[in-house]
């Protein structure tokens, strides 16, 4: 079973350090109901040395598969509000090619300070929802 | 439809568009922004707010993700394979929330996010 587990891993062609962020990633976001990127942009940044920019781009990416699981194994389907998500999906695809364009463009230390002052605020919403 | 119901179909659009361009600069998904939008303005259940932000984040990191594929930023591959191993370890995380004390690992992850944003900031401010 761990060796299976092993071959399965060492088959994605992933770096031990991309494995066991994608993994603590999940599990963190899983277990404290937050969303993927929150957790794995800063540890790719600050443990996997990635630029800040390629974290963000990496984390989008693994939003897919992440947000694919989700729908599937918390049975969501019925809780769905129709109107509401198509609105949101028109406004939300177009926002996320101006927000992606503007990634693809920004200089490494307004990028920090941005994502630095989100963070801070999910912090003080959290600390003041508990 | 009702000119109500057009207008709540032009404001979430608007706000969409927010959390969309907010989601694609930041690479979170924006579930962060819309579940408490949807609670708070548009008086959803937690619940309903959760599945219905799901399904638009799906959408949003698919368009981010091919526009910077096209701008040759970061390597989808690499990222659908990583987001992989996330899914499985979210699973997990999610079995595990029901026999673990939520509420003091969401204080003590908030603690470390305030760590994050101080050093991000400080970075971005300290002339290198």
């Amino acid at each position: 079973m761990a060796s299976a587990t092993t071959t399965a891993v060492s088959r994605l062609g992933l770096a031990p350090r991309l494995v066991a962020i994608g993994l603590a990633g999940g599990l963190l976001s899983g277990l404290l109901g937050v969303g993927g990127g929150i957790v794995m942009v800063p540890l790719l940044v600050f443990w996997a040395a990635y630029p800040q920019r390629d974290a963000h781009a990496i984390s989008l990416g693994a939003i897919i598969p992440i947000s694919c699981a989700s729908v599937v194994t918390y049975g969501v389907a019925g809780q769905i509000r129709p109107f509401a998500a198509i609105a949101l999906a028109v406004g939300s695809i177009a926002g996320a090619r101006i927000g992606a364009g503007a990634l693809a463009r920004i200089e490494e230390r307004p990028l920090k300070l941005v994502f630095g002052l989100f963070l801070a605020a999910v912090a003080i919403l959290m600390l003041v929802r508990s | 439809m009702t000119t109500a119901a057009i207008l709540l179909f032009v404001g979430l659009a608007a706000f969409g568009v927010v959390t969309g361009a907010a989601a694609g600069l930041l690479g979170v998904g924006g579930g962060t922004l819309m579940v408490p939008f949807l609670t708070l303005a548009v008086g959803m259940s937690q619940h309903a707010a959760e599945a219905t932000s799901l399904l638009v984040v799906l959408p949003t990191a698919i368009v981010a993700s091919i526009v910077l594929r096209r701008r040759g930023v970061g390597d989808l591959g690499v990222a659908l394979r990583f987001g992989t191993l996330g899914a499985v370890g979210g699973i997990l995380g999610a079995l595990l929330a029901l026999a673990l004390p939520a509420h003091v690992l969401r204080i003590v992850f908030a603690v470390f996010l305030a760590l994050v944003a101080v050093r991000l900031i400080r970075d971005s401010l300290v002339a290198t």
